[in-house]
């Protein structure tokens, strides 16, 4: 890949391997933009988590070549992690109240005393935290905690922003209200490097999107084009009362050309993804009848991360 | 102004500190001692520089219970993303060890100033008392956070901390002196304990007794908390930081 002077990060071929043995990070190549909301999605144990490790010179790279605000980090660790902030998965609170923390956190960055109690007043009301201002961090139920946490990041200024997984066990209130914050502060132009295994969180906050598997990047992309390279496809999705839809998706899956894939979620729901959806659609339905079976519903719609999520998994299984 | 980074990590090991409780704890408690034993036993004048000299080893407590902390709770990943070097975070556990350890001598001071009407010591004596708590800090946070950066359960790391104090404590002569009275094993103990060391030497201090030989027994103090500090810190800059 092109080495970008003007990108925030920029990796190529970058290994991470905790036992000599086996890659947690393995050959990883991707640039992120200055400015950009970029968003790392995976699975659990996908490699996310050491992918941040590595990028925030928390552990160095086996192998490849990484630079960071155009610095290696194998030299420059120091003055990487003084323009970079960093919200862990974990939470990591000291023994103090939410506003303890913040002043302790302002004075360990070394902001000085005006600028901090500002800053401080400033995020503990756009974060909502006014009212637990005085609650010990501990004391916090889980969406506070990760609200506490995010908030506190800002408490310097910074170059790149690393979130990751910040939304994770909270729920899908929480999550949405959580995500409109961090759109908020990063309104201005701020670098983010957001993990996450939430599908609908990348879509509603990246510009840009590598969705990883087995410590490698198996597809990079805006979200918009990720939609249209696992398509210009739609989806057409369909369902049935008892225990007839097997026999239906069966012969809906013998009447679709090479080009269509078939999948069945837990729900039973069957989704085709398809470039022709009303050929899709007459296959169905011609099916349907054929067995007279009754359909419960049917539906065409664009494809969602989801979709491309799945499909780009399902490549790099079949492509291994 | 901003401070340098090792300062604003003492700062912050302060504030984190020096909550009601844990001063309850660190000083109280010492001073309870002093009050209990002191009267308990009628000799305040031995007790007093004893528990002096034990701040040194509540100081190493905190010291190793904050990289504890900070391990368990997720803070020392959080610094070390931040504007620190590993080295930075050591030296400001250190640098706050001792400062408790000093301050602690100098509450415990007070408290016998109090409790005995007035006790002098010379200038001689606190250059020893100094030296000496520094050094026993030193030796007793370099200890403990070997014990920190080795263990990974919280249960056993309370034990074996709980375990290593209660032979360091009372198998030494803070609280009595080592006399041919005393068991043959409990003899060797209080000589091989250097929690015992730190006590004679404060307490020669304290009195104003100070001979020659508690040079040697500096040195020997000195030699083996440079020993533990560079194991603490060969330890500590492998250990895992527990950032998942």
């Amino acid at each position: 890949m092109h080495q970008n002077t003007s990108d925030a990060i920029n990796a190529v071929s970058l290994v991470h391997s905790y036992d000599g043995k086996k890659n947690a990070v393995d050959g990883m190549t991707f640039n992120v933009r200055r400015g950009e909301v970029f968003g790392v999605l995976g699975r659990n144990g996908a490699g996310k988590s050491t992918l941040i490790k590595v990028l925030t010179t928390l552990i160095r790279p086996t192998a490849g070549k990484l630079t960071i605000l155009g610095m290696d980090p194998s030299h420059k660790s120091e003055e990487i992690r003084a323009r970079i902030g960093v919200v862990q998965q974990d939470e990591s609170f000291d023994f103090t109240s939410v506003e303890g923390n913040f002043d302790i956190y302002g004075v360990l960055w070394g902001i000085p005393k005006a600028v901090r109690i500002e800053r401080r007043e400033r995020l503990l009301k756009e974060f909502d935290l006014l009212e637990i201002r005085k609650k010990r961090s501990f004391d916090l139920s889980g969406g506070q905690k990760r609200r506490a946490q995010v908030a506190r990041e800002f408490m310097h200024d910074m170059d790149i922003l690393f979130l990751d997984e910040p939304t994770v066990g909270l729920d899908v209130i929480m999550r949405r209200n959580l995500l409109d914050l961090i759109k908020e502060q990063v309104k201005g132009g701020l670098t983010v490097v957001f993990t996450t295994h939430n599908l609908e969180e990348a879509d509603y906050l990246c510009d840009r999107i590598a969705v990883v598997e087995s410590g490698k990047v198996i597809a990079l992309d805006t979200v918009e084009n990720l939609k249209r390279l696992y398509g210009g496809k739609k989806t057409v999705e369909f369902a049935v009362e008892g225990s007839s839809g097997i026999e239906l998706v069966r012969a809906v899956e013998q009447s679709l050309d090479g080009e269509s894939t078939l999948k069945v979620l837990n729900d039973g729901t069957a989704l085709v993804l398809t470039e022709d959806p009303k050929k899709a659609l007459r296959v169905v339905v011609e099916a349907s009848q054929k067995l007279g079976v009754q359909l419960e519903w049917l539906n065409v719609r664009k494809n969602t991360l989801e979709d491309v999520f799945l499909s780009s998994i399902g490549e790099q299984r079949s492509g291994n | 102004m901003v401070l340098p980074r090792v300062s604003r990590l003492v700062y912050r090991n302060f504030k984190v500190n020096t909550d009601p409780a844990s001063l309850v704890i660190l000083v109280g408690l010492p001073a309870m001692y002093l009050v209990f034993f002191g009267f308990g036993f009628g000799d305040l004048l031995f007790i007093a520089p004893g528990l002096m000299a034990f701040q040194s080893v509540m100081a190493g407590t905190v010291g190793g219970g904050m990289l504890w902390a900070d391990r368990r709770y997720g803070m020392l990943a959080q610094l070390l993303v931040g504007p620190f070097s590993r080295l930075d975070y050591l030296l400001g556990i250190m640098l706050t060890t001792v400062i408790f350890g000093l301050a602690g001598a100098v509450v415990m001071y007070a408290v016998a100033f109090a409790l005995l009407h007035g006790v002098y010591i010379s200038p001689l004596g606190w250059g020893s008392v100094v030296v000496t708590i520094t050094v026993g800090s030193l030796f007793f946070g370099a200890l403990m956070l070997i014990l920190s950066a080795l263990v990974k359960s919280n249960n056993t790391y309370n034990s074996i901390q709980i375990l290593v104090l209660f032979f360091i404590n009372f198998a030494s002569t803070v609280f009595y002196p080592n006399t041919p009275r005393l068991p043959v094993i409990l003899q060797v103990l209080f000589r091989v304990n250097p929690l015992s060391y730190i006590a004679n030497l404060v307490r020669a201090g304290f009195d104003g007794t100070l001979v020659p030989v508690d040079l040697f027994y500096l040195i020997g103090l000195l030699t083996g908390t440079v020993i533990l500090v560079v194991l603490a810190t060969r330890t500590y800059m492998r250990s895992d930081i527990s950032y998942t």
